[in-house]
């Protein structure tokens, strides 16, 4: 597993960036973000909170290795989830990987909250992982497939070599009673 | 404002994505003083400004729902979505950190 994590305040008031988050993209330097839809959003009538779902498209070259080993394309989708609290003013943004989601995840967290009226908090954390229990697995049954196969040819080996031997042996034995 | 993931789509989320920034503006900051007037005043406000999303911006939700879901399904994004969901179904926001009180 490895993690990432960066903090960083925004000299703006929280409202103002949170009004801006749904502005975040296109910008110059995010190009790799391509798309953005929203699947999903509702409005919790208790509490206020703005649940939103939401899958962003990115393109980013993947190294070759990468490509050959896990398939994969330029294409890759995120799932965005985020909650938007008036009351508390918070903002929680978790985001998962679609794409190559069967070998790794990456799982980021984001929180907007403020720290005084003209300055917002800004925290992101990120934990990459690989399914090693998948991993693990397939090599289970990678091994499990190989050692069938090496028991089939060695019984194969084994009958095969019996027979030339004994058609061998028996044909130098008519030749020359 | 961004493409949707299908060219089809991109119209409806974008007349969709602004009806939504506009109610949105002028929902955030009466919510957030909502919130500090207490629990009656903050469930109004919210029912009031739920039923007000839907009245103004229902319609075009559901034709872009209808849209993207479709796309989705598409690129093949619909298993994959819901295998996501299914693991990490995410419907409560993330709880404040343990060490500060985030209420303030």
């Amino acid at each position: 597993m490895h993690f990432f994590s960066q903090s960083f305040q925004y000299e703006h008031p929280w409202s103002h960036v949170i009004i801006g988050m749904w502005h975040k993209y296109p910008n110059s330097k995010c190009t790799h973000v391509v798309s953005v839809d929203t699947l999903d959003r509702s409005i919790d009538p208790v509490t206020g909170i703005i649940r939103t779902e939401r899958v962003l498209g990115c393109k980013q070259k993947a190294p070759t290795w990468i490509v050959k080993l896990f398939g994969g394309s330029e294409d890759a989708f995120v799932r965005e989830i985020s909650f938007v609290d008036p009351a508390t003013q918070n903002v929680t943004i978790t985001s998962v990987n679609l794409s190559l989601s069967q070998f790794a995840t990456c799982y980021e967290q984001i929180r907007y909250s403020p720290v005084s009226p003209n300055r917002t908090a800004f925290t992101q954390t990120a934990e990459v992982q690989a399914r090693l229990a998948l991993w693990r697995s397939a090599a289970d049954r990678l091994e499990q497939w190989l050692v069938q196969r090496f028991e089939q040819n060695a019984q194969l080996g084994k009958s095969g070599f019996s027979d030339v031997l004994r058609n061998l042996w028996e044909e130098r034995h008519q030749a020359s009673p | 404002m961004s493409q949707s993931l299908s060219e089809e789509c991109t119209p409806l989320k974008k007349e969709y994505d602004s009806c939504f920034n506009s109610w949105f503006e002028g929902y955030l900051e009466p919510a957030v003083e909502a919130g500090r007037a207490g629990q009656r005043t903050r469930e109004a406000n919210a029912q009031k400004k739920a039923e007000e999303f839907e009245a103004k911006c229902g319609k075009i939700w559901r034709q872009y729902k209808s849209c993207v879901t479709k796309a989705l399904k598409d690129k093949g994004l619909d298993t994959l979505l819901e295998q996501a969901r299914q693991e990490n179904p995410l419907v409560d926001p993330i709880p404040p950190p343990t060490s500060s009180n985030s209420n303030n």
